[in-house]
C-alpha cells in the first residue's frame, strides 16, 4: 500500500480542522469526527469533496463509512492515490 | 404555528374551502387535461438536462418542462422581465383561472391572496450572474437580470399578469414542502374570511446550483427515479409550477363551479434537527397535526401522495412514519416524483393537483420505474399502472431540508355529504 508523506498527512489534517472548525490540538489520529467532534453527515461529505479536490481523486461515497477519523482517511487516500499511479 | 390558524376540526364559523381550478405546468404535461392524462397513463418526464452545461457530471437526466413558451402563455407580463420560475407561476395561475371559469377582471374587485412556495426562487438567474461575475466582475452583471432575482416576483408576477391589486402576494421559501405551506396558508386565510379567493401553489425552475448540491450529496439517480424500490438510487431534479384556484364552498356553489375537492386542513412541523436528514418522529407529529386539524382519523384516509423522493433516507423514514401513524393499515402510498421528478417548491403543489385529480376522476396515479418494493418500506405504492379507486379523503405529504414538514388533507366534496361530515361521522 502507498504510504502517505508527512506533507500529505498535514494537508489532510488542515482540511479536517478547517471543515470541523476545531482546534488542531483536539484532533488526534484516532478521535472520531462524529462522536468526538460533533460532525454530521454533511460535514463528512464536505471533507470528502475537499479531499477529492486536494488530491485530484474521485472517492466513492461508500468510503465515508471508513472515513470516520484521520486514520481512516489516511488509509483511503493512500489507496486512492496509490491506485491512481 | 403548528396547524391551521382556523383551528382544529373546522372551528365554528370557519368557512369551508374548495378547489375549483387547477393549473399544472409539468414535464408530463401543461394544463389540467394533459397533466391528468399523464398521471393516468404513467408517463415519464425524464430527458437529458439542457438548462445548464452538465459537463463533468456522470449522471445528467432531469425532468424539464420542454415545451414551455412564455410569450404564448403570458398576456400582460413581459416574459423577459421575470425569471423562469415566475413565468411558470404566472402561467400556472392563468391555467387555474381558466380551469375555474373565472374572469380575472372580476377577481380584481374582491380581496384575494396569492401564495407561492419555492425552493430556489430564480436560482438559474443567480447561476448565470455568478458565472458572469466570476468571469468579468460585478460590472458585467446586466441590470435586467439582477432585477429578476428577488423571489418575491414569484407571487408578484401573478398579480401583475392578472391586474390583481387588492391581494396579499406572498412567496414562501420553505423549500421542498413550500407548495403545501402555501396551500395551507391560503386555506387559513379563506376559512377565516380574510379573502374571497386564493391562487396558491409553488414554482421552481431547473438550476445548476440545486442539481450540483444534490449530486454532491450522492442523491442524484443515474437514470430514473424509483421511489420505494429496493434498488432506488435517488432523485431526478425537475421543474414546473402547480397553482390552484381555491374559494369558499358557498362561492363555488353560487357560481355553479366544478369542485375538484375540499381542503380539509393541514399540519406543519419544523424540527430543525439536521440540515438534510428527515426526522421520523417529527413527520409522525406533522401527520397527526394534519389529521387533527382536518378532523380525520387515519383509517378514513384512502390514499397518500407521498413526498417519495426516491432517496434511501427519505423513503425509509417516510414509510416508517406512515406505518407508525396508520398501524398495519396504511393506504396506497404513491410518488408522482417517479413521473415528474422532484420539482422542488412546485413538488407538493403539483402533488396537491394530482390529489385533486385523483379524487375527482377516481383513480390513483402510479409510482413508475418500479421493479421490487423495498421490504423495509413495505407499502403499496401502486406500481407502474394507475388504479381505479373511489377516493374520499387523501393526504399530501411534503418534507423539506431543515426539517420543514407540511401535510395537507383533501376530501371529496359531495353536495349532500360535505367531506367534513363524512370525516366526523
Amino acid at each position: 500500500m502507498n504510504v502517505l508523506s508527512e506533507d500529505q498527512r498535514q494537508q489532510i489534517t488542515d482540511i479536517v480542522v478547517g471543515i470541523l472548525e476545531i482546534d488542531p490540538a483536539e484532533l488526534t489520529d484516532e478521535s472520531l469526527f462524529k462522536e468526538d467532534h460533533d460532525a454530521d453527515s454533511l460535514r463528512a461529505i464536505e471533507i470528502l469533496a475537499a479531499l477529492e479536490r486536494e488530491f485530484k481523486v474521485e472517492i466513492n461515497q461508500a468510503e465515508l463509512a471508513r472515513m470516520v477519523n484521520l486514520q481512516g482517511i489516511y488509509q483511503v487516500i493512500a489507496e486512492y492515490t496509490g491506485n491512481r499511479a | 404555528m403548528s396547524a391551521g390558524l382556523a383551528g382544529d376540526g373546522a372551528a365554528r364559523g370557519a368557512r369551508r374551502v374548495v378547489i375549483t381550478g387547477i393549473g399544472p405546468v409539468s414535464s408530463i404535461g401543461i394544463g389540467a387535461e394533459r397533466f391528468a392524462r399523464g398521471l393516468a397513463e404513467a408517463r415519464s418526464g425524464v430527458r437529458p438536462i439542457t438548462a445548464f452545461d452538465t459537463a463533468g457530471f456522470a449522471h445528467t437526466n432531469g425532468c424539464e418542462v420542454a415545451d414551455f413558451d412564455p410569450a404564448a402563455r403570458l398576456a400582460r407580463l413581459d416574459p423577459d422581465s421575470v425569471g423562469r420560475a415566475a413565468q411558470f407561476a404566472a402561467a400556472a395561475a392563468g391555467l387555474a383561472l381558466r380551469d375555474a371559469g373565472v374572469d380575472p377582471a372580476r377577481l380584481a374587485q374582491v380581496p384575494g391572496l396569492i401564495s407561492v412556495g419555492t425552493t430556489d426562487g430564480e436560482s438559474q438567474d443567480l447561476d448565470r450572474l455568478t458565472e458572469l461575475c466570476v468571469r468579468g466582475g460585478l460590472d458585467e452583471l446586466p441590470p435586467r437580470l439582477v432585477r429578476r432575482v428577488p423571489s418575491s416576483w414569484l407571487s408578484a408576477s401573478v398579480a401583475h399578469e392578472f391586474g390583481l391589486r387588492d391581494v396579499e402576494a406572498v412567496t414562501l421559501p420553505t423549500a421542498c414542502a413550500a407548495g403545501n405551506y402555501a396551500i395551507g396558508y391560503a386555506y387559513d386565510v379563506l376559512s377565516l374570511g380574510e379573502a374571497e379567493y386564493a391562487l396558491c401553489g409553488g414554482a421552481d425552475a431547473m438550476c445548476r446550483k440545486t442539481f450540483a448540491g444534490f449530486y454532491r450529496l450522492g442523491t442524484i439517480a443515474p437514470t430514473a427515479c424509483a421511489p420505494f424500490d429496493v434498488d432506488r438510487r435517488g432523485i431526478l431534479t425537475g421543474e414546473g409550477s402547480g397553482m390552484l384556484f381555491i374559494e369558499p364552498y358557498e362561492s363555488a356553489v353560487r357560481r355553479g363551479a366544478h369542485i375538484y375537492a375540499e381542503i380539509l386542513g393541514y399540519g406543519l412541523s419544523c424540527d430543525a434537527r439536521h440540515p438534510v436528514a428527515p426526522d421520523r418522529s417529527s413527520i409522525v407529529e406533522c401527520m397527526r397535526r394534519a389529521h387533527r386539524n382536518s378532523a380525520v382519523r387515519p383509517e378514513q384516509i384512502d390514499l397518500i401522495s407521498a413526498h417519495g423522493t426516491g432517496t434511501k433516507a427519505n423513503d425509509l423514514t417516510e414509510a416508517a412514519a406512515v406505518r407508525e401513524v396508520f398501524a398495519d393499515a396504511a393506504p396506497p402510498t404513491v410518488s408522482i416524483k417517479s413521473m415528474i421528478g422532484h420539482s422542488m417548491g412546485a413538488a407538493s403543489a403539483l402533488s396537491a393537483i394530482a390529489c385533486a385529480v385523483a379524487v375527482d376522476r377516481g383513480f390513483i396515479p402510479p409510482t413508475i420505474n418500479h421493479v421490487s418494493t423495498d421490504p423495509e418500506c413495505g407499502l403499496d405504492c401502486v406500481p407502474n399502472t394507475a388504479r381505479r379507486a373511489d377516493l374520499r379523503i387523501v393526504q399530501n405529504n411534503a418534507f423539506a431540508f431543515g426539517g420543514n414538514n407540511a401535510i395537507v388533507l383533501f376530501g371529496r366534496c359531495d353536495e349532500r355529504t360535505p367531506a367534513r361530515e363524512v370525516a366526523a361521522a
